[in-house]
C-alpha cells in the first residue's frame, strides 16, 4: 500500500493518493510511514527526475498536488514529535515579484525533505522578510527572484540584517532564473541554487556543516 | 535588447506614462538608439501588451506584473506598439524589430500559468483552446505589423526546456511559432524567435523554424540560423568593464552572431555598461551591422 501512494504521488494522481491514503488509515498503517516511506519517498524521487530532466516543471506541480492531497489527510494525525524537522526554513520571493511557481516547488520539496517551512508567498517586501527573521528565528532564509529588476533586493535584505545584528543569525540562501553563483557571493548570500532539488541539497550541506 | 523600460527611467518617466502611448514608446527607444548607437531596435515595452489586449489584468509599476489570469477588462495597448513602430522606422536607419508573444506564452498567461502548466498535462482540450485564442489574436496582430514591414521577434520565454519538457514544446508550441514564422518570412521581413533559459532539448527544432535569428541564452551551439545573444544580463547590470568587454570578446568568436545581451536589458543597469558593450564590440568587428 505504502509504495502504492508513492507512486501515486510519482504519476501526478492526486485523486488515488486521497483514495490510498485514506485506506491505509482505515487498515491502521502508521501515519508516520505513510508521510515518510509513501509521500515524502515519492517526492524525492520526483525531484530526482526533475533533477535528471525526465520531469518538468508541469510535472512537478502535478506531483506536488498529489502529495499534500496525501499530505492535507494525515498532517492532523501525526503527534509534532513525529513532524519536529531539522531545520526551519523561511521561504519568500521577493518584493515586486509575483512569479512564485519555482518557490511553490522549492517548498514542496523542502516539506518532503523534512523541514518546517514557513512560506511566506510573494512580492513580499523586505520588513516583512526581516520581521520574520526576529520572531520565527529561522535557520535558513530562502529568498527566489525571476526579474533581473527585483533580484536586486536580496542585497538589500542581507544589508537590513546586517544592520539589525541579525545576520549571524540566520543562514541565506538565493536562487530564481537571473541568479548565480556570482551574484549570490556579490551579495554576502551563503548560498545559491539553481533549482529546487538542488536548494533541498543546499540546505542539508549548510546545516551539516 | 534594450527596452523601453530602461529608456523611461534615463528619460525620468514611469512606464506606464510610456508603454501607454506610443509616441513616447518611439520617443524613450529612440533616445536609448542615440544614445547608444546600436545596430538595431527592438520595440519592447513589456511581456504582458497581448495578455492586457486578452483581459489579463496587468500593473506596469514598478515592474511589469501580470495579475491574474484573463477576465472581462482588456486594455489594448497593441495599436499602441504599432505607432511606435510606425514612426521609428521612418526615423531610424537601421532594422526595426517589434516584440511579439509566442501563442503557448500568451496562452499561459490567459489561463494562469501554473494553472495552464498544469492543464498542458491533465486537461489538453483546455489547453488546446486556450491556445488557439492565443494564435488566432497572434496573427491577426501579426498581420498588423508585417502592414508596416517591420522585423519580428518573437518571444516565448514559457516554452523554455527549463519549464516544459521537449514533448510538451512539440505539442503545444512548436506548431503555433512555425506558423507565425511562417507568415512573417512570406512577407519577407526578418523574423527571430527568443527563447530563454535552457534550450538544448529543443535546439533542433528551433532550429528547423528557418527563422532568420534564434535569441537564445547559451550561444556557444551549432545551429543553421544565426544566433543572438552573448552577453548575460546579470554582466550587463553588474558587471565590470572587464567582465564586460571579456563576454563581448568571448561572444564575437562565436561569429556570425548577433551580439546582444541574452535576454533584456534590465532597467536600471548603468548606460557605461551598454557604452562599454557597444564600443567594444565596434573595436573587434569594425564590419559590424545587420546584413541583408
Amino acid at each position: 500500500m505504502i509504495e502504492s501512494i508513492r507512486k501515486a504521488v510519482i504519476e501526478m494522481d492526486d485523486e488515488k493518493a486521497i483514495e490510498l491514503v485514506s485506506i491505509a488509515l482505515k487498515e491502521k498503517t502508521d501515519p508516520v510511514d505513510i508521510l515518510e516511506k509513501g509521500l515524502i519517498s515519492g517526492m524525492q524521487e520526483v525531484a530526482t527526475l526533475f533533477a535528471r530532466k525526465e520531469y518538468y516543471v508541469p510535472e512537478v506541480l502535478l506531483c506536488s498536488e498529489a502529495f499534500y492531497a496525501g499530505f492535507d489527510i494525515i498532517k492532523p494525525l501525526i503527534g509534532k514529535s513525529s513532524q519536529q524537522s531539522k531545520t526551519k526554513v523561511v521561504l519568500g520571493v521577493i518584493e515586486g515579484d509575483i512569479h512564485d511557481i519555482g518557490k511553490n516547488i522549492v517548498k514542496v520539496m523542502m516539506e518532503a525533505g523534512g523541514y518546517e517551512v514557513i512560506d511566506l508567498g510573494r512580492d513580499v517586501p523586505i520588513a516583512k522578510f526581516i520581521e520574520v527573521v526576529e520572531t520565527e528565528k529561522p535557520d535558513i532564509l530562502a529568498i527566489s527572484s525571476l526579474m533581473t529588476t527585483t533580484m536586486v533586493h536580496m542585497a538589500n535584505i542581507i544589508s537590513e540584517l546586517e544592520q539589525r545584528k541579525l545576520r549571524d543569525t540566520v543562514k541565506v540562501i538565493v536562487g530564481g532564473a537571473p541568479v548565480n553563483e556570482e551574484f549570490a557571493a556579490r551579495i554576502k548570500a551563503d548560498g545559491y541554487s539553481p533549482d529546487a532539488p538542488s536548494a533541498v541539497k543546499l540546505v542539508e550541506k549548510i546545516i551539516g556543516g | 535588447m534594450v527596452c523601453a523600460d530602461h529608456g523611461a527611467l534615463l528619460m525620468n518617466m514611469t512606464l506606464t506614462e510610456v508603454a501607454e502611448d506610443g509616441e513616447r514608446i518611439a520617443r524613450v527607444l529612440r533616445y536609448c538608439y542615440d544614445l547608444y548607437d546600436y545596430d538595431m531596435v527592438l520595440v519592447f515595452t513589456d511581456p504582458y501588451v497581448e495578455a492586457q489586449a486578452l483581459g489579463c489584468p496587468v500593473t506596469l509599476d514598478p515592474y511589469p506584473t501580470l495579475r491574474g489570469p484573463a477576465s472581462n477588462h482588456s486594455v489594448d495597448r497593441t495599436e499602441q506598439i504599432i505607432k511606435a513602430a510606425d514612426i521609428l522606422k521612418s526615423e531610424i536607419p537601421v532594422p526595426v524589430f517589434v516584440s511579439i508573444k509566442g501563442p503557448f506564452t500568451l496562452a499561459a498567461f490567459l489561463g494562469g500559468v501554473e494553472h495552464y502548466l498544469k492543464a498542458t498535462m491533465k486537461s489538453e482540450a483546455e489547453a488546446t483552446h486556450l491556445l488557439q485564442e492565443a494564435l488566432h489574436h497572434q496573427l491577426a496582430y501579426l498581420r498588423k505589423l508585417l502592414s508596416l514591414s517591420v522585423d519580428i521577434m518573437i518571444g516565448d520565454p514559457l516554452a523554455s526546456s527549463s519549464v516544459i519538457s521537449p514533448g510538451a514544446f512539440c505539442k503545444y508550441a512548436l506548431p503555433g511559432l512555425q506558423t507565425m514564422v511562417d507568415m512573417a518570412k512570406a512577407k519577407n521581413v526578418r523574423v527571430g524567435v527568443h527563447i530563454c533559459g535552457e534550450v538544448a532539448p529543443i535546439l533542433k527544432h528551433l532550429d528547423d523554424l528557418s527563422a532568420d535569428i534564434l535569441s537564445i541564452e547559451d550561444i556557444d551551439v551549432e545551429t543553421e540560423t544565426i544566433r543572438m545573444g552573448g552577453v548575460g544580463t546579470d554582466t550587463i547590470l553588474n558587471g565590470d568593464v572587464e567582465r564586460i568587454r571579456s563576454e563581448v570578446k568571448n561572444a564575437l568568436g562565436n561569429r556570425p552572431i548577433i551580439l546582444s545581451t541574452a535576454c533584456d536589458v534590465p532597467p536600471q543597469t548603468d548606460p557605461a555598461s551598454i557604452k562599454t558593450m557597444v564600443s567594444t564590440a565596434r573595436e573587434n568587428d569594425p564590419d559590424h551591422g545587420v546584413q541583408e
